[in-house]
């Protein structure tokens, strides 16, 4: 279990226009969100659908959230990319980290990434459960899970896997092995579909920026 | 999961508005303010609305 306190992680799941014209955009706009403490804006964009991206954002300022989320960078973030549907965001912190195969390498980002938002009954069972349930996760070529927990709902989850190649996510997403009961609470109300999709592009944001 | 940025309604208090009884994204600003002020969250509310509210 991680007990270090971690930064605020935004997350949202949405379409663009343009992905790689949006990432040029963005890269444009570090300074402002420099000013909301943001530190890292990781982009992974979709197997099947290249107008579909998952961005997660670190933030270093934890409080309050709301007023972050009314900041103008956050509208301008959308304004920038062309989209006027403003998806729901997830606020929340990592509570694990688990590396199957490289302890090093476990603050990496995934790189080929099983993305999943949904309410569970019980998160910190959820957490056992994965655990429990290791080394079938490990035979599935699995690589890495990190599991974050929801601020504002103490039932809502956000878990990122990383597994070996696209054709183990796809098969994955197939057949979800039975540990991976969050699979099936996705795609509900505010919550999107499953996200399979790759990393794009990393950006690392000095706080003097 | 934040569903209105402008007022920083979350999905649960829209889910509570659909369980009391609010069945249009009209009906949803008014109870918790969710799209009240610029409307881009108004798909979210409209599949949130989809999910919760009992068949017809």
């Amino acid at each position: 279990m991680t007990n270090a306190r971690h930064s605020l992680v935004l997350a949202f799941d949405y379409r663009v226009p343009d992905a790689v014209r949006m990432w040029s955009l963005l890269q444009r706009r570090a300074g402002a969100l420099a000013e909301i403490g943001a530190h890292h804006v990781v982009v992974y964009r979709a197997m099947r659908d290249a107008r579909r991206v998952l961005v997660t954002i670190g933030i270093r300022n934890r409080e309050p959230i709301i007023d972050l989320l009314k900041s103008p960078v956050m509208f301008q973030w959308f304004d920038v990319a062309g989209v006027e549907d403003i998806p729901a965001v997830f606020a929340g912190e990592v509570v694990e980290k688990i590396d199957l195969h490289d302890r090093s390498a476990v603050d990496v980002p995934p790189r080929v990434v099983i993305a999943a938002m949904a309410s569970v009954d019980d998160p910190t069972a959820l957490v056992a459960q994965v655990h429990a349930g290791l080394e079938r996760f490990k035979q599935a070529q699995v690589r890495k899970i990190w599991i974050y927990r929801a601020f504002d709902d103490d039932h809502e989850v956000m878990i990122l896997q990383e597994v070996s190649n696209v054709d183990t996510a796809l098969r994955w997403i197939d057949h979800p092995d039975a540990a991976a009961e969050w699979i099936a609470r996705t795609g509900i109300g505010a919550y999107p579909a499953v996200f399979v999709g790759s990393l794009m592009n990393i950006m690392k944001i000095d706080a003097r920026c | 999961m934040y569903v209105c940025l402008c007022v920083g309604v979350t999905s649960q208090a829209v889910t509570e508005a659909v369980a009391g009884g609010a069945l249009t994204s009209k009906e949803i600003a008014k109870v918790c303010g969710a799209g009240s002020v610029c409307g881009r969250c108004w798909r979210t509310v409209r599949a949130i609305i989809a999910a919760t509210a009992p068949p017809e």
